[in-house]
């Protein structure tokens, strides 16, 4: 035993499929301690928040403020309103208007912004030009607003008797914060997904969720497959016809379809996240009986066999005995695989809406199926379903990856 | 020494079917017609039984759609008891069934309750065409591709092996819709290669112009390529496990000192490691139906898995009913042409029936 | 021994099944005149004279600066042409209501949902009520024709309304009630009588009205060549598919099958006559693809394959703000459209605790309405500071008839978690055994808030409930059944399962406000059974019911604001269900890759967004016009 676990661990594959593994199961151990937000809970008012930090506007103007010199403070701000799109657009529209085409620079802001202020007006209808475009022009115009100016801006408190604003404060265009400092601080690494809630903080409780499913359906369809499997291959007989029926019954029936069946009709509200578990577990274990009785099927004409059975001892003794440590290897094997597709099986079923209660407790089939009812990957919010996909794909793959390496430590034939 | 008997029966496959060999063959076909049979009677009355157990009551579903805007109590009331008397549901269950049965034998497979009244026999024939001509080819080529992939792996080894076998882990563990939603943003949103839904361009009509053949194909690009890549990654491993295992047989061992030829001991190898692979393509080309379903829903490409999905969605009984008897249809009828076949191909087969 | 036996039995099995089926069918009807949906647009006949159908010309592929593409309204393939049957699945052309889709059927009149006018399109001028308001007069244009070449006529309308009447089709029993005949005076004018009460007035004159803006008008040689086909068989004439239907309106079918539909423009159209519009609609056809799901509909608004979108599309104005595409709204700013009709949470009176006016109020004040407007709705609807709440959707036509003064403290914004705490300690309901949850005589109050699963939005707003009966003490738990069971439990008056649950409004329409006053508080429909009317929690109030007798015959202006403005106030104080937030009919997207011109809110046309199909949206097709 100790030696194969040696061998176990030693092989390459396995390795890293462990590593990878474990890490996943660390970080959905360890971060809940840190990080103790429900993870359901709805932060954003507003859909799909940018990953980045988000600073409270309100307490950075109560921090400490401190004055920095920096050389493109000026070009940076000019820029992030006014780009060499913006910049081209606005010429095409003076052109259109009249200008004469040289006199327009579009490199010299403030030639241009003079140009632009003096010539601009929204009511005049370009022909040819279409509603959508009219109305760009519009936003352009009212986002230029102020873009040249040097003065700050003053702050005003709403005064409760006279209903004036009464001046509280100034902030200087060379005013800047220290992030530290700022009372309200948050940092979204994943941003908010469409019901404005942590994307990290949901992710990492959904693989926790997904994780538990994977495994209680993975036990259940082991169990089944297994008990099955060794009554098929051992006893053999009627029973080993009985079961078999029921096996290629199970296969003919397309266990997806049998899926959607059954979770529609368990309904709603029973539709926990175990049990979703175990209606995956119970409509998967087909064909880990075909390979358990398979095996067993090969083992029980073995000499060691005969052996027990000429002692006298019962079947049940044998079977425990005899045979099953020596398909013990291949059960474990097919466990993992087992948790593997079950957790596929459970983020398929999410995808099409039946999974488990969407508010109880968030699972990575669920936030796949969110994001997409809420067109995130047409609108190119990539926080809301690409780490969804990756995570999926990492637990699938590391213990995929640990199959390997055991079926090559069991299966030296298999070695590299 | 089992092997090198297999072996034997490998090189030896020249000899014929000799008469007491086709006296077993016939008891092997036999007793696969019997469970062919039997099966397909529980498969009949679990596809009636299972949708109908669903709950809710699609007969308030039509009425609620058709009692848009109407105010009266009693009127509600006729055109509820209108729809329940033309689908039958307020009959017992047993009669309903046989109604089904009889239905089904004299080729009529009702009509759908979602899409009513068009029968459900129109709405198969047309998804069922997209959804083979989708899946057929994908695991066709995923299959070939793959099992090339995984015997040169195990042929090879060395550098080819260690880059595969990784690669092919990874590929055959990412979820369908994943693949599926990968492809689309990368290659339909950004990039703009290819369309990112339906059957053909949204500007076509049917017809047998190159124009619509052309726009078809494109159309079919990203689905296909979702699923193949999968199965390759899938394919893959099971072969090279499968190959890895027969070139370490003693029987290669044996004909290798013998002198032959690597090249006619490799065609035997893989002869004898490709019989498994068959059983699972017999299973995929059987199961694709449903296999489809994730890629369809995500491409919005019109084939079984979303009518099938529509469907259960909206409690369409006879829908359902037909669809899953299809699949099952389909399933049994290549595992048991499978069988058939297996028993052709595995001499093991003829073997044990001859003694 | 033994696998032959199960052999035999199975075979007797299978052919005992098979010479079941050789008996005789039993009483199961066939659906009569079962044809495929799919037609070749190069054999097919005219389906009319006039409709110039020279397949051969047309290439394989519709030519993109002929055509408008629709999406959002036919999600499966289309089943008929038939205006008498229920279920046609036909979305653009057979789709009478309120806003009755015309491209291919006509009204009478059209209905404007922005202002509440009613526009002659059939009809010749305004209709005119007699005195007693029993009766409504209007003139048929003369210049209408069907597509055969025959005139429209006042006999037609006549016969449209007899046959609904006699085939009990939707139309008849919807509006049977309250129509008592439809009459020819003569071959241009028709006479509408409403059926009368006991004092002889009519029993609900705002319906009669109804009836000329949202019903079809049928030729009555063709419905009589229907009905011999049918065999004067009502069943039989509502399922026929009507191939061969001749219809007055610009369009008529060319092709359709399980992927798309498309209709061709009618060049002889009778509406060319300067007496209607003065010239034919821009669009040569009118193509609807038949998407999967709404993200298949969206890529391709992105993509310019669609013109005109009646899609909820969540973030829709990144589209030009981030993606820089040539799509508008009806407005460039939130709420994007116009809303129409107020999605309701119904309080179950019979619910323990639910009976008590404090806790409904308090927990329709705790709710987070900017939240769920906001993530629910992407702010695709105004918010209930914009717009306060009350029985009026946000349409310029209905804000006027209530007076918003009056009632402006009873107009909560929602959010008041302080005020709705305030208001339970005040009414004694406290939490009096320590488990964090108030009680009413030692049993906790714990309701589940129900929307049925798959509606995104719906779901997200009932989180939004669920989180704010947590804020004061009141447990509210979310509960979404599938959509088939949904409906089988909520329109049971009777019900005791559902708590707070979420069900649609009416709509614009040419009986609003009035129908929707009626839907959420008429006492006619607490308590009945398979109801899908309204007033799902049981409210009974007899002065409601008084307002909701007294509004249809009301003409007089300022009677009408006196009573909408009573009904909000009761509507406010007795809160039997509260709206949750504003949503429009039908959501109106257009994309100006090749099309321009479309109706929008500051071009002074007012067109309303209906996807320039329904009521008097259509007149935006004759407006439109290729980009250059």
């Amino acid at each position: 035993m100790k030696h194969t676990l040696g061998q176990i661990f030693r092989s390459p594959k396995f390795l890293v499929g462990f590593v990878i593994f474990m890490a996943i199961l660390l970080l959905v151990i360890i971060y809940p301690l840190f990080v103790t937000d429900n993870p359901l809970g709805i932060i954003g008012q507003g859909t799909f928040f940018e990953p980045g930090i988000y600073v409270n506007v309100y307490d950075s103007l109560r921090s400490p403020q401190y004055i920095l010199n920096l050389d493109n403070a000026a070009i940076n701000r000019i820029a992030s309103r006014l780009g060499d799109q913006e910049r081209q657009d606005m010429k095409e529209w003076l052109i259109e208007y009249g200008v004469p085409e040289d006199e327009i620079d579009i490199d010299d802001t403030e030639s241009l912004m003079e140009l632009w202020v003096n010539n601009y007006d929204s009511t005049i209808v370009v022909p040819g030009m279409t509603a959508a475009k009219r109305k760009y022009y519009v936003r352009l115009d009212a986002s230029l607003e102020g873009i040249l100016a040097t003065e700050g801006f003053h702050i005003s408190v709403r005064n409760e008797e006279t209903g004036d604003l009464d001046e509280v404060g100034y902030v200087n265009q060379k005013d800047y914060v220290n992030v530290n400092q700022v009372a309200n601080v948050r940092i979204l690494p994943l941003g908010t997904d469409n019901f404005g809630r942590d994307m990290l903080t949901e992710l990492v409780a959904a693989i926790g969720v997904s994780l538990k499913i994977g495994l209680v359906a993975g036990l259940i369809a082991t169990m089944i497959g297994l008990s099955l499997g060794l009554l098929a291959g051992y006893i053999g007989g009627w029973l080993d016809d009985i079961i078999m029926f029921i096996t290629n019954l199970f296969t003919v029936i397309p266990s997806f379809v049998l899926l959607i069946l059954i979770s529609y009709s368990i309904g709603q509200e029973q539709r926990g996240a175990i049990t979703i578990a175990a209606v995956i577990g119970l409509t998967s274990w087909v064909w880990t009986t075909r390979a358990v009785r398979a095996q067993v099927i090969s083992l029980r004409n073995r000499d060691h066999v005969n052996l027990s059975k000429l002692s006298g001892h019962s079947v049940l003794h044998i079977i425990v005995a005899d045979i099953l440590p020596y398909i013990a290897s291949y059960v474990f094997m097919a466990l993992i695989l087992q948790i593997s597709s079950g957790i596929l099986a459970e983020a398929g079923l999410s995808i099409l809406g039946l999974g488990p209660k969407t508010t109880e407790v968030p699972t990575l089939g669920l936030m796949m199926n969110w994001a997409m009812i809420y067109s995130a990957h047409i609108m190119g919010k990539w926080w809301a379903y690409f780490p969804v996909i990756v995570a999926i794909a990492l637990v699938s793959f590391s213990l995929n990856l640990m199959n390997t390496g055991l079926d090559q430590v069991f299966n030296p034939a298999l070695r590299d | 020494m089992l092997q090198a008997k297999r072996g034997m029966a490998v090189f030896s496959n020249c000899q014929s079917i000799g008469g007491a060999a086709l006296k077993g063959y016939l008891k092997y076909f036999g007793g696969k017609l019997i469970w062919f049979l039997i099966t397909l009677i529980f498969a009949f009355l679990l596809n009636f039984i299972l949708p109908r157990l669903m709950p809710g009551d699609p007969v308030a579903i039509i009425t609620q759609r058709v009692v848009q805007g109407m105010t009266s109590q009693t009127g509600i009331q006729k055109v509820y008891e209108e729809y329940a008397t033309l689908f039958g549901t307020n009959r017992p269950m047993h009669e309903q069934f046989f109604l089904y049965v009889r239905n089904l034998f004299q080729g009529n497979l009702g009509t759908s309750f979602s899409q009513y009244p068009r029968p459900v026999a129109d709405i198969l024939k047309s998804s069922l065409g997209w959804t083979l001509a989708l899946q057929l080819p994908a695991i066709l080529v995923g299959w070939m591709i793959g099992n090339t992939l995984g015997a040169l792996a195990a042929y090879v080894k060395k550098g080819f092996d260690k880059v595969l076998l990784p690669a092919s882990i990874f590929l055959s563990n990412l979820p369908a819709f994943g693949m599926a939603v990968i492809l689309l943003v990368i290659f339909g949103v950004q990039l703009k290669w290819f369309p990112t839904s339906g059957g053909y361009g949204f500007d076509m009509i049917p017809k047998f112009s190159w124009d619509f053949i052309k726009s078809v194909i494109l159309h079919y690009q990203l689905p296909f390529w979702s699923i193949v890549t999968i199965a390759i990654g899938g394919q893959a491993i099971g072969m090279r496990s499968m190959s890895i295992y027969e070139l370490n047989a003693d029987y290669v061992k044996f004909a290798r000192f013998l002198g032959i030829k690597d090249r006619k001991i490799i065609g035997y190898v893989f002869r004898n490691a490709m019989l498994p692979q068959i059983t699972g393509l017999a299973l995929s080309i059987g199961t694709m139906v449903g296999g489809a379903l994730v890629a369809e829903t995500i491409f919005s490409y019109p084939g079984l898995g979303s009518t099938i999905l529509t469907a259960v969605m909206g409690q369409d009984y006879p829908m359902i009913s037909a669809a899953t008897l299809l699949i099952t249809l389909m399933v049994l009828v290549t595992t048991f042409l499978i069988e058939i076949l297996y028993g052709v191909i595995d001499p093991r087969i003829k073997a044990a029936q001859t003694d | 021994m033994k696998k032959r036996l199960i052999f035999i039995l199975s075979l007797v099995i299978v052919f005992s099944l098979l010479l079941a089926s050789c008996t005789p069918a039993a009483n199961v009807e066939e659906p009569v005149g079962e044809e495929p949906a799919v037609e070749e647009p190069a054999e097919e006949e005219p389906a009319a004279a006039g409709v110039d159908l020279d397949a051969a010309d047309i290439a394989a592929s519709l030519p993109r600066d002929e055509t408008l593409y629709i999406a959002g309204l036919q999600w499966s393939a289309l089943v008929g042409w038939n205006p008498y049957a229920s279920t046609n699945n036909n979305a653009m052309g057979v789709s009478a209501g309120s806003s009755a889709r015309v491209p291919i059927w006509e009204t009478p009149y059209m209905y404007n949902m922005i202002n509440g006018e009613e526009i002659p399109l059939l009809a010749d001028g305004d209709y005119t009520w007699n005195d007693a308001m029993t009766e409504i007069t209007f003139t048929i244009k003369e210049a209408a024709m069907w597509s055969d070449g025959t005139p429209v006529t006042a006999d037609d309308v006549a016969y449209t309304w007899a046959t609904n009447v006699k085939y009990e089709t939707t139309a008849g029993v919807g509006y049977g009630e309250y129509i008592e005949t439809v009459e020819a005076l003569d071959p241009q004018t028709v006479v509408v009588k409403a059926k009368l009460d006991a004092d002889g007035n009519a029993v609900n004159p705002l319906l009669v009205k109804a009836y000329i803006s949202s019903e079809y008008v049928v030729q009555k040689a063709w419905t009589e060549a229907l009905e011999e086909r049918a065999g004067f068989d009502a069943a039989a004439l509502k399922e026929d598919p009507a191939e061969d239907f001749v219809a007055s309106g610009p369009y008529t079918k060319f092709y359709n099958d399980d992927q798309k539909v498309v209709f061709v423009r009618d060049d002889n159209y009778w509406g060319q006559d300067d007496s209607m519009w003065g010239s034919l609609p821009v669009p040569k056809y009118l193509a609807h693809t038949i998407y999967a799901d709404n993200n298949a509909g969206f890529l391709a608004l992105k993509a310019g394959e669609v013109d005109v979108s009646q899609q909820f599309n969540a973030n829709v104005q990144d589209l030009w703000l981030v993606d820089g595409l040539p799509i508008s709204t009806w407005m460039d700013d939130a709420p994007y459209g116009l809303t129409a009709s107020l999605p309701t949470a119904y309080y179950n009176l019979k619910s323990f605790g639910l009976d008590n006016v404090a806790v409904r109020k308090a927990i329709a004040m705790a709710v987070d309405y900017d939240t769920i407007i906001a993530n629910a709705m992407t702010n695709q609807s105004p918010t209930f500071a914009q717009v306060p709440r009350s029985v009026m959707n946000p349409t310029a036509g209905e804000q006027a008839l209530y007076d918003q003064a009056a009632v402006a403290d009873l107009q909560w914004v929602g959010s008041d978690i302080e005020g709705a705490n305030a208001l339970l300690d005040e009414a004694g309901i406290v939490d009096s055994d320590g488990d964090g949850w108030r009680d009413i005589d030692g049993q906790k109050l714990s309701y589940n808030a129900v929307c049925p699963n798959g509606w995104s939005d719906w779901q997200a707003a009932m989180e939004i409930v669920a989180a704010a009966g947590e804020e004061i003490g009141i447990e509210i738990t979310t509960l979404y059944p599938e959509w088939g069971v949904y409906q089988t439990v909520f329109v049971d008056g009777e019900q005791t399962e559902y708590d707070i649950f979420m069900v649609w409004s009416d709509g614009a329409g040419p009986t609003q406000p009035w129908g929707r006053v009626r839907q959420i508080m008429s006492s006619e429909f607490a308590g009945t059974q398979g109801n899908w009317n309204g007033n799902w929690g049981g409210y009974v109030n007899p002065r409601i019911d008084e307002i909701i007798a007294e509004i249809p015959a009301t003409a007089d202006q300022a009677r009408l604001i006196e009573l909408y403005t009573e009904a909000t106030e009761i509507y406010l104080t007795d809160i039997p269900s509260f709206s949750l937030m504003y949503r429009p009919d039908q959501f109106y997207t257009v994309n100006e890759t090749v099309w321009t011109n479309y109706p929008a809110a500051d071009d002074g046309r007012n067109i309303p967004p209906m996807n320039l199909l329904d009521g008097y949206s259509i007149a935006g097709l004759y407006g439109l016009e290729l980009v250059p």
